[in-house]
C-alpha cells in the first residue's frame, strides 16, 4: 500500500471512530440519568386525591333496656343521610352494627349505648369510646330514636371528622399554636434560674411517676423522647420585665430571650418541644406581673409551636431542691399544654373525649399523609419536568414506586369495612408515617442537585481545549490527505 | 382647631408608625454567605460577620443561621489584630469575639454548598445544623457577598453561581412549602442582576448597585491595610444599630435610608413578587426572632385539684384529666398486661 493510501486509511479510521465511537460514547457518557417516574399515574392520583378512600368506622349499638331488633339498620340509614347532606372531599362513613359483647370491646371500639331516661339527651364518656343516648317514651312512640343516635354520632362523636371532611372546603385546620405532625417528638425539659446558685430538682422520680404513662398513652400517636437540663445565669433577660405589673404579650415577646433554648440542631428528631421552668435572678427581685398563690407560684404561658414557659414570681433560696409538691401541678398543667401543641386541642378547650378525639385525630392524620405524599410526589414531577438538566437516579424511582403501592396499602386498609379497630388505625398511621418518608426521601435525593443553568460560555470553555485540538488535527488531516490526491492529479496532467 | 388638628396629627403618626408584627411567620431563618477568601477580600468577611452578629443580636438563635464564611481573615498571619475582624477603623467592635459558629468554612463555601441548603438535598450523614430546616412558617433572611458580574456571583474566584441557579432553588423551595417569605440581600458589584432571574412568590430583593456598576468599600483601616466595609453592607448596618426587638421601623424604612449619596451606587428593590407593602413589614420579621408568648388561659385550679385530690375519696369525676386517665389506665396494664 502506498504512502498516500495509507494516510488516507488511516484518516479515514480515525474520523469514522471519531464519529462512530468516540461521539456516542461522548453522548453517553455526558448525558444525565433520567429515570422515567410515573407521571401520568401521579397526577391521576393528585388530580383525584382520595377518590379512591372510603374510611368506614364500625359502631356498635346496644340497648339495655329495650330490645330494639332493627336500630342499627335504622340508625344506619339516618347517618347516611346527614353524611349524604354534607358531602366533601372525603368520603367517610360509620357502619352500624349491633353490638355482641363475646366480640366487642367498648374500650377498644365505639358503642353507641341506649338509656331510657326522662329526657333526652347524650354524653360520651371520658375514659372509653362508649356514647351514652337517653331517650324516653315519647321518642320511642315518635320513633325518633334513629335519628337522635345518628345526630349525636355524626356531630358529636365524630365531630371532628364531620367538620374536617363533612363540607366543600374542608375546615381550617390552621392551628398556629401546633406543631406540624411527627410521629417522633423530642421533649427538652429545662430549670433555668438567673442566678449560679447551687439548685437541684426531682424531676427524674416525677416524670417517672406521672409523665411516663401519658407517654404511653400517647404512643400510638407519638414516640417521646425527653431529656432534662438545669441552666444556670439565664433567666430569658425576665429582668428587663422588673417593676412591670401588667405587661403586654408585645412586651413579653420583645423581653424574653429564647434564642439559648432553641436547640433543635442538638437533637435527632424533627420535633421539638420545651418546657422552661424559670426562675428570676436574686437581683431582679420578684416579677410584679406573674400571677402567683402560695400554692401556684408561677404562671405559664404558651410560645407557638415552641413549648411551655412557666415563669416564677420570685427568685429560688440558696441550695433550694425542687421537690414533687412544686413538680407535680407543673406536670399537670404541662400535659394539658402538651395536647395542644400537639394538635388534639385548640384554644383553651381541654380534652374532654380523650380516646375518641385521639382516635379521630390518627384518621385525620393518616388522611392528611396521604394527602401531603401525594402533594410531595408532584412536586417531584413538576420539578424534573421544569428541570430537563436534573438528574433522577434510579433510587428516585424505586422509592416512588413504593410509595406508591404502600398508598394502595393503606387505601385498602382504610377501605375495609371488616377492619376499622384501634388496632387498624394504628397500623395505617404508622404505615402513612412511613409513606411521607419515603416520598420525602425521594424528593430529596442527594443526586438531584446541580446547577441547572450553565452559560453557552462556560460549556465551550470546558469542551474547546479538550475536543477542539483533537477535532482539528483530524479534520485537517483527513481534508489534507484527500487533497493531497487531488494535487498529484493535478502535477500528473501538467 | 389646634387641639383637632393636634389630635388628627397624633392619628396619623399612630397609623404610620404602628407596624403590627407579622403573624403569618412563627420562626426566623438567616443564611450568611461570604463568597470571597483572601486577606485582600477582608471586607467580605466583615460584612458577613456584621450581619451575623445583628441577627443574633436580634434573636435568631445560632441553631437558626447559617454561616457560610471561608474564615480565612481571623488568623490570617497578615492580621495585625489576630483573632480579631473589625469592619471600622475605630476598631470598637470586634466581631469576631464572641461566640461565631461558623457552619461552612473554607473550601465548603462552595456553589454546589450553597445550592444544597437551600434544596436541602443532603445525604443522610448531613448533621442537622449544617441544614436549612425551614418550614411554611419561616421567613428566611438571605445575605450574600463577595465579587459579582451580570447575572453571577463568584465563589472563592475557583466558580460562579448564576441568577438563574438561585431562582430556581428558590422555586425548588416554594414548591415543597419550605417558606413563607425569603427576603434576600445581595452586596456585590452588578447586585441588582442577581435578583432579576426570580420568579417564586414572596421573595423580596434588594441588591447593592445596577447592572454595570461597582458596588463600593466604605474605607480602609490603615493598620490593617485594606478595606474593612463595604458600602452598602455599613449603611444597613448604620440602620439597624436603631433597631431593637421592640422596633416599629419598617423595610420600607430601611429602603428609604439608602441613597445615592451614602452607597454610591444605584440600590436596586424587587417587591413585585412579595404581594405586600414594605412599609408594613417589620425590620425584625426578617433580621430578628420575635416569639409570641402567651398567658396559658386555662383554669389552674383544675390541674391543682386533678394533681392532689385524684387519689382522695373525692369523686374523681369531676377532676378528668389527662394525666389522671393515663395513670389509671397505665396501673390497668401492669395489673392485667
Amino acid at each position: 500500500m502506498s504512502t498516500s493510501k495509507l494516510r488516507k486509511a488511516v484518516s479515514l479510521w480515525f474520523i469514522l471512530f471519531y464519529a462512530l465511537v468516540g461521539v456516542p460514547l461522548w453522548y453517553k457518557l455526558t448525558a444525565i440519568y433520567r429515570a422515567p417516574l410515573p407521571v401520568k399515574y401521579i397526577e391521576a392520583v393528585h388530580e383525584n386525591l382520595h377518590s379512591d378512600v372510603h374510611v368506614t368506622v364500625p359502631v356498635y349499638v346496644r340497648s339495655d333496656t329495650y330490645t330494639f331488633p332493627d336500630v342499627h339498620d335504622a340508625v344506619q340509614v339516618q347517618v347516611n343521610e346527614l353524611l349524604r347532606s354534607k358531602q366533601g372531599p372525603v368520603t367517610w362513613s360509620l357502619q352500624v352494627l349491633p353490638f355482641d359483647n363475646t366480640t366487642v370491646d367498648p374500650e377498644l371500639d365505639h358503642v353507641v349505648t341506649l338509656v331510657l331516661d326522662d329526657d333526652i339527651g347524650f354524653t360520651i364518656l371520658y375514659d372509653s369510646k362508649e356514647t351514652i343516648v337517653f331517650f324516653n317514651d315519647e321518642t320511642v312512640a315518635s320513633n325518633d330514636v334513629p335519628f337522635f343516635v345518628a345526630q349525636t354520632l355524626v356531630e358529636h362523636t365524630f365531630e371532628l371528622e364531620w367538620r374536617k371532611f363533612s363540607s366543600s372546603t374542608g375546615a381550617n385546620d390552621q392551628n398556629s399554636m401546633a406543631i406540624e405532625y411527627s410521629p417522633n417528638v423530642h421533649l427538652s425539659l429545662s430549670l433555668l434560674t438567673g442566678d449560679g446558685r447551687p439548685v437541684a430538682w426531682d424531676i427524674e422520680p416525677v416524670l417517672q411517676q406521672y409523665f411516663t404513662p401519658l407517654r404511653e398513652f400517647l404512643a400510638p400517636l407519638v414516640n417521646f423522647t425527653v431529656d432534662t437540663d438545669i441552666v444556670q445565669v439565664n433567666d430569658l433577660k425576665l429582668a428587663s420585665l422588673r417593676g412591670a405589673t401588667s405587661p403586654s404579650w408585645h412586651d413579653l415577646s420583645h423581653a424574653i430571650d429564647l434564642s439559648e433554648l432553641s436547640t433543635t440542631n442538638y437533637y435527632k428528631e424533627r420535633s421539638v418541644l420545651h418546657l422552661a421552668i424559670v426562675f428570676p435572678s436574686a437581683a431582679a427581685g420578684e416579677l410584679d406581673f406573674i400571677n402567683a398563690t402560695t400554692i401556684h407560684p408561677w404562671q405559664s404561658f404558651l410560645v407557638p409551636q415552641w413549648g411551655v414557659l412557666m415563669l416564677n414570681r420570685k427568685p429560688l433560696d440558696d441550695n433550694t431542691r425542687i421537690t414533687e409538691s412544686y413538680l407535680k401541678p407543673v406536670i399537670y398543667s404541662f400535659s394539658r399544654e402538651l395536647l395542644q401543641l400537639l394538635g388534639l386541642t385548640s384554644g383553651n378547650e381541654d380534652l374532654s373525649t380523650p380516646y375518641v378525639t385521639m382516635e379521630s385525630f390518627q384518621r385525620m392524620t393518616i388522611l392528611k399523609n396521604l394527602e401531603k405524599s401525594i402533594d410531595t410526589l408532584w412536586s417531584l414531577v413538576k420539578l424534573t419536568q421544569q428541570f430537563p438538566q436534573m438528574a433522577v437516579p434510579r433510587e428516585v424511582l424505586d422509592d416512588v414506586t413504593a410509595a406508591l403501592d404502600l398508598r394502595l396499602k393503606i387505601v385498602h386498609l382504610l377501605n375495609d369495612p371488616c377492619k376499622g379497630g384501634r388496632s387498624t388505625w394504628n397500623e395505617a398511621l404508622h404505615l402513612s408515617n412511613e409513606l411521607l418518608a419515603l416520598c420525602e426521601k425521594a424528593f430529596f435525593h442527594k443526586e438531584m442537585v446541580q446547577q441547572n443553568f450553565f452559560p453557552q460560555e462556560h460549556k465551550i470553555a470546558v469542551y474547546l481545549p479538550l475536543l477542539g485540538p483533537l477535532t482539528v488535527i483530524m479534520l485537517t488531516g483527513f481534508i489534507n490527505a484527500f487533497r493531497k490526491k487531488g494535487l498529484d492529479l493535478d502535477k500528473k496532467e501538467r | 382647631m389646634r387641639s383637632m388638628s393636634l389630635i388628627l396629627g397624633l392619628l396619623i403618626l399612630i397609623y404610620t408608625n404602628f407596624v403590627a408584627a407579622n403573624g403569618e411567620h412563627t420562626n426566623n431563618w438567616a443564611v450568611l454567605v461570604c463568597t470571597s477568601r483572601f486577606w485582600f477580600n477582608y471586607r467580605h468577611m466583615a460584612n458577613v460577620l456584621s450581619m451575623y452578629r445583628t441577627v443574633k443580636r436580634l434573636g435568631i438563635p445560632d441553631s437558626q443561621i447559617i454561616l457560610m464564611l471561608s474564615d480565612d481573615v481571623a488568623c490570617n498571619s497578615r492580621n495585625l489584630f489576630p483573632g480579631s475582624v473589625f469592619n471600622n477603623a475605630d476598631r470598637a467592635l470586634d466581631l469576631y469575639g464572641e461566640n461565631v459558629e461558623v457552619d461552612y468554612k473554607g473550601y465548603e463555601v462552595t456553589v454546589e454548598n450553597f445550592i444544597r441548603l437551600l434544596t436541602d438535598r443532603w445525604s443522610e450523614d448531613q448533621p442537622k445544623s449544617k441544614r436549612l430546616l425551614t418550614d411554611e412558617n419561616s421567613n428566611i433572611f438571605i445575605y450574600l457577598t463577595g465579587h459579582g458580574g451580570a447575572d453571577f456571583l463568584k465563589f472563592q474566584d475557583a466558580e460562579e453561581i448564576s441568577s438563574h441557579d438561585i431562582a430556581d432553588a428558590f422555586a425548588q423551595m416554594y414548591e415543597k412549602k419550605r417558606y413563607n417569605e425569603i427576603f434576600f440581600m445581595i452586596d456585590t458589584c452588578q447586585a441588582n442582576t442577581m435578583y432579576s432571574k426570580f420568579y417564586s412568590p414572596n421573595v423580596l430583593a434588594v441588591g447593592s448597585s445596577r447592572l454595570d456598576e461597582s458596588s463600593y468599600s466604605h474605607h480602609s483601616d490603615v493598620e490593617i491595610g485594606v478595606a474593612v466595609i463595604d458600602r452598602f453592607t455599613y449603611y444597613t448596618l448604620e440602620f439597624m444599630e436603631s433597631i431593637e426587638k421592640n422596633s416599629t421601623l419598617t423595610l420600607q424604612d430601611l429602603f428609604d435610608y439608602y441613597s445615592f449619596e451614602k452607597v454610591h451606587s444605584h440600590v436596586g428593590v424587587r417587591t413585585d413578587l412579595y404581594g405586600k407593602d414594605p412599609s408594613q413589614v417589620l425590620v425584625t420579621d426578617f433580621f430578628g426572632s420575635v416569639q409570641n408568648v402567651v398567658p396559658d388561659e386555662r383554669d389552674r385550679d383544675l390541674d391543682l385539684k386533678a394533681a392532689f385530690l385524684n387519689n382522695s375519696s373525692e369523686n374523681d369525676e369531676d377532676y378528668d384529666h389527662i394525666l389522671n386517665l393515663a395513670i389509671r389506665k397505665s396501673k390497668l396494664v401492669r395489673q392485667d398486661p
